[in-house]
């Protein structure tokens, strides 16, 4: 790789304060409207998948020896003349670990002046980490790329939202992508099960059900916002170039036609529908999160598809 | 095939050198623009697609060098002018004569012959083989060669092209001459003669033109028309009533059907004359108009159709002609008196005359400039610085010696063609006395007596002044009751100054005229009929040019150092040749005592040089490589 080929990234520092008051209203109506869809659960009531000692019900399973008879189900024996103990979900504040990608590829723009995704990704993490402490979920906040590289501690309560802002406002995008090295060691470094939400362009090399399988094999649940920048598939390139990847150098020569245009917006679209794919037939909740949608419509996408608040 | 450019060494040299520059230029790659992507894995992935028809790809790359490659063989190879060899070992050598006298101006093919003419030359050269050649000439009352010997079409095409008719006669004999000294020693040398067929035997004053071996070929142009022209037209004044003037003119009607027309003499621009005339088939008609008055300057004749059309040669229905210019003449006469010479002065109404006794002489002569001096009985000691003319002179001043007297002569011989004494009848003149004359060398005896043996009339010319001198007293003979008398002194008077009673009123097109102008005068300009004007040389005291078009020219001069006004004639132009009014195409041309034979074949459109293919071959691959290249088929 020549360095003339090489550019710092500024995107953070030339996109002006991301966290405005503006953004802050913003994140007030989003936590009213998490509220407003589940009225009622006033402080960490995420269910979780153990059955315990919650006053939810969950299911029923037989009676076997040494189980309290408290949970036994009369009703049921009375009517079908079976011994079955009711189970209940278990009720406990609920871990959110928001995965940010800051890989080079987060901060490449389209073209001059466009927004980076980082940006975005920064947004809608700082937004989701907001609506996350306002129900008193404990959030870490975790910056990957080949490796998990920064880390903003567990921290709960709505008051500290604005260390999250102070995090995120330091992250640049550099480095190369590799989701299943870093979510190696994201796991290692977690041993508390909660929520994972992965905020990236999903550009890895390796492939991204490496990093999303680990998370799922360590019984994360994982949710997927896929941060898409709509000129990616449309790159606005013709002639004779040489493109480059800003992660890995790997140099290629290209000649643009209307032709080869039409073979790659086919290719990223395949390859877009390759990770939905993977995400459906997984029961993974990937959202897409095209940059040149608003956030907040995004988060509210994000709520509707649910996984996030339960 | 052989190369008649480039030879094939140099071609392959230059071959060699510019497809190593386009090999080289091939290999270098243009350095592409850098761009970065977030994820190059997809590019790999469309590319990967491309790798899988690699050998396909290099074959196409490969395609756009062997197809520049071609184009530069292409154009080398028309650098070196391939031929076949056939073609070239066939090559004819071609001068054509194109007819561009007054006849082929006829209309009788539309537009008119000389366009015709064009046509069928212009045939002849596009048909042009690729080793053959062509030499055009315009044929008129010269012959001019347009352009060299060449096989260059367009060129040949643009010197066609350029040719115009004029109003002459063609000079057929000399046109074969020189058609015959460019072909000397020529290969398969041909003359093509195109033209109406008027034009005369191929002879003239050196005896008929032979060609040996040079084949001569004829294509005629028109198809025959009707056709009535003037072919004669003169005017002069009356010698002794200027003011008045006589016409002479002729019309020809050289077809096979009479022909009606109206007859306009215009003097000045208004209508003079008028006549309708019937002019039978072949007929030619003279026609006089004396004693007309009222022009002072130009005459023109028109002819016209009675229905007002034109006929089909509008070129010979129009003449012109100029009256001779009059200015009054200062004339001194030194006499005691002498009637006869006074009434014979007064007959001229131009002539400013002054009388002066001899006493008076010397004082009226320095008075002014005199047109003319007359002695009559009386000769100054020196000459004046005038014209004079001398009767009966005696003493030393005389400009001749008067010799001894005689009795009873007479005008036994006479030089009748000297201006001084034309018209005049002096034969049978009877004269008492005189004195013979002893001419100096260069003076010109007039009139001599005893069969031609004592002069007794001279003329002559003293330090540039011009004399005349009569050896006897007119009032001792009886030539004064004679209508020679006053005709003899106003020829005189004529004579010295010039006014030619001869004056000719117009020139004939086609010939080389020779017009006076004053000795000092170097350079003079003349302005044509259709306004242009050009310079013209002057030698020996006249403007020498060749005249082509009919109708009224104006000679401007200025004389050196003097810075004053423009000076200038003016005279008039006809073409007056019933043998170019005769518009009927001739069938046959005898050249050397032979037909002249049809054209060689000429195929249109056939042209057997190669490299004007080879360069729209070069041209139809590269719009090809540019399509391709466009298409991103070759990269």
């Amino acid at each position: 790789m020549l360095p003339w080929r090489r550019q710092k990234k500024t995107a953070a520092s030339s996109e002006g304060d991301l966290f405005d008051d503006e953004f802050q209203r913003k994140l007030e109506y989003l936590a009213l409207v998490s509220r407003r869809v589940f009225a009622g659960r006033l402080r960490a009531e995420r269910r979780t998948k153990k059955s315990g000692s919650g006053i939810e019900f969950a299911d029923h399973r037989e009676y076997q020896p040494g189980d309290d008879f408290r949970s036994l189900d009369w009703n049921v024996y009375q009517r079908f003349d079976r011994l079955l103990v009711r189970l209940y979900e278990e009720e406990e504040d609920l871990a959110i670990y928001l995965i940010l990608d800051t890989s080079a590829s987060m901060g490449e723009r389209a073209s001059i002046g466009a927004p980076t995704k980082l940006a975005y990704a920064k947004r809608v993490a700082a937004a989701l980490a907001y609506v996350g402490l306002a129900n008193l979920d404990r959030v870490t906040i975790v910056t990957t790329s080949d490796r998990v590289m920064e880390r903003m501690p567990e921290t709960r309560g709505k008051a500290r939202i604005f260390k999250a802002f102070r995090f995120l406002r330091g992250l640049e995008a550099e480095g190369a992508t590799d989701l299943g090295d870093a979510m190696k060691t994201f796991v290692a470094q977690n041993k508390r099960r909660g929520l994972a939400v992965l905020i990236s362009d999903l550009y890895d090399p390796q492939g991204v059900e490496r990093g999303v399988n680990v998370l799922r094999y360590a019984k994360f649940d994982t949710f997927i916002v896929h941060v898409v920048d709509p000129a990616d598939g449309r790159p606005n390139l013709q002639g004779d170039v040489l493109v480059y990847d800003c992660e890995t150098g790997d140099e290629r020569e290209v000649t643009v036609t209307a032709k080869v245009l039409d073979r790659f917006a086919h290719a990223y679209a395949q390859y877009r529908g390759g990770v939905e794919r993977f995400c459906a037939t997984h029961q993974v909740a990937y959202v897409a999160a095209p940059i040149d949608v608003a956030f907040d419509e995004l988060i509210l996408r994000v709520f509707r598809r649910g996984g996030f608040l339960r | 095939m052989i190369l008649a450019g480039l030879p094939l060494a140099e071609l392959l040299a230059i071959f060699v050198a510019i497809g190593l520059g386009v090999g080289v230029l091939y290999v270098l790659k243009l350095r592409r623009r850098v761009v970065a992507v977030p994820f190059s894995i997809l590019w790999a992935r469309i590319l990967r697609d491309k790798e899988a028809t690699s050998l396909f790809s290099k074959l196409k790359r490969l395609l756009s060098l062997l197809l520049q490659l071609a184009l530069l063989a292409l154009l080398v190879l028309a650098l070196g002018d391939p031929r076949a060899a056939a073609s070239l070992v066939r090559g004819r050598t071609i001068v054509v004569l194109l007819d561009a006298s007054a006849s082929m101006q006829a209309t009788d093919v539309a537009p008119d012959r000389l366009a015709a003419a064009r046509d069928e030359v212009r045939k002849m050269i596009q048909g042009l083989g690729g080793s053959d050649r062509m030499l055009v000439a315009q044929m008129d009352a010269m012959v001019t060669p347009l352009g060299p010997m060449t096989g260059d079409t367009s060129a040949l095409e643009r010197e066609v092209a350029a040719v115009t008719a004029t109003d002459t006669s063609a000079d057929f004999p000399r046109a074969l001459r020189f058609a015959a000294d460019v072909l000397r020693d020529a290969d398969r040398a041909e003359i093509i003669v195109v033209s109406d067929g008027a034009l005369g035997p191929a002879s003239d004053s050196s005896g008929a033109v032979h060609l040996g071996d040079v084949r001569v070929s004829y294509v005629r142009v028109g198809n025959g028309g009707r056709n009535v022209g003037i072919t004669e037209f003169s005017v002069r004044r009356y010698p002794l009533d200027k003011s008045r003037y006589e016409v002479m003119l002729e019309l020809t009607n050289p077809g096979s059907q009479p022909e009606d027309v109206e007859l306009q003499l215009l003097g000045d621009g208004a209508l003079v004359d008028l006549t309708k005339l019937r002019l039978q088939p072949g007929e030619r008609l003279p026609r006089f108009y004396p004693q007309l008055s009222g022009a002072s300057r130009t005459l023109e004749a028109k002819i016209t159709r009675l229905d007002g059309t034109h006929d089909d040669l509008p070129a010979d229905d129009h003449a012109y002609a100029l009256l001779p210019e009059r200015r009054r003449a200062k004339v001194l006469v030194v006499t005691d008196g002498n009637a006869y010479l006074e009434a014979a002065l007064l007959l001229d109404e131009y002539l400013d005359v002054t009388q002066v006794p001899p006493a008076g002489y010397v004082a009226a002569v320095a008075s002014h400039a005199w047109d003319a001096v007359v002695f009559d009985g009386v000769t100054p000691a020196e000459m004046p610085r005038a014209n004079a003319l001398y009767l009966d002179p005696r003493g030393p001043g005389s400009p001749v010696k008067v010799k001894e007297a005689i009795k009873s002569p007479g005008f036994d011989r006479l030089d009748r063609k000297h201006p001084a004494i034309r018209f005049t009848a002096l034969d049978d003149v009877n004269i008492a006395a005189g004195h013979r004359l002893q001419p100096d060398d260069g003076d010109k005896v007039l009139g001599a007596s005893s069969d031609g043996t004592v002069p007794i009339l001279v003329a002559g010319t003293r330090g540039g002044y011009k004399f005349v001198a009569l050896g006897f007293d007119v009032r001792d003979s009886d030539l004064p009751l004679r209508p020679a008398w006053p005709l003899f002194v106003i020829d005189c008077i004529d004579w010295f100054d010039d006014e030619d009673a001869r004056y000719l009123s117009s020139f004939r097109t086609g010939e080389v005229w020779r017009i006076p102008v004053p000795g000092s005068v170097g350079q003079a300009t003349v302005t044509l009929p259709g306004g242009a004007a050009q310079p013209v040389a002057v030698h020996e005291g006249r403007a020498v040019m060749l005249g082509e078009r009919s109708g009224f020219y104006r000679l401007a001069y200025r004389f050196p150092d003097s810075g004053g006004p423009e000076s200038g004639t003016t005279f008039a132009a006809n073409l007056l040749d019933p043998a170019e009014s005769a518009i009927t195409p001739q069938d046959r041309l005898v050249v050397d005592g032979k037909d002249a034979g049809e054209t060689s074949p000429f195929h249109l459109g056939v042209r057997r040089e190669i490299w004007i293919y080879l360069l729209l071959a070069a041209a139809l691959l590269t719009a090809l490589e540019w399509a391709t290249y466009h298409r991103r088929v070759t990269v």
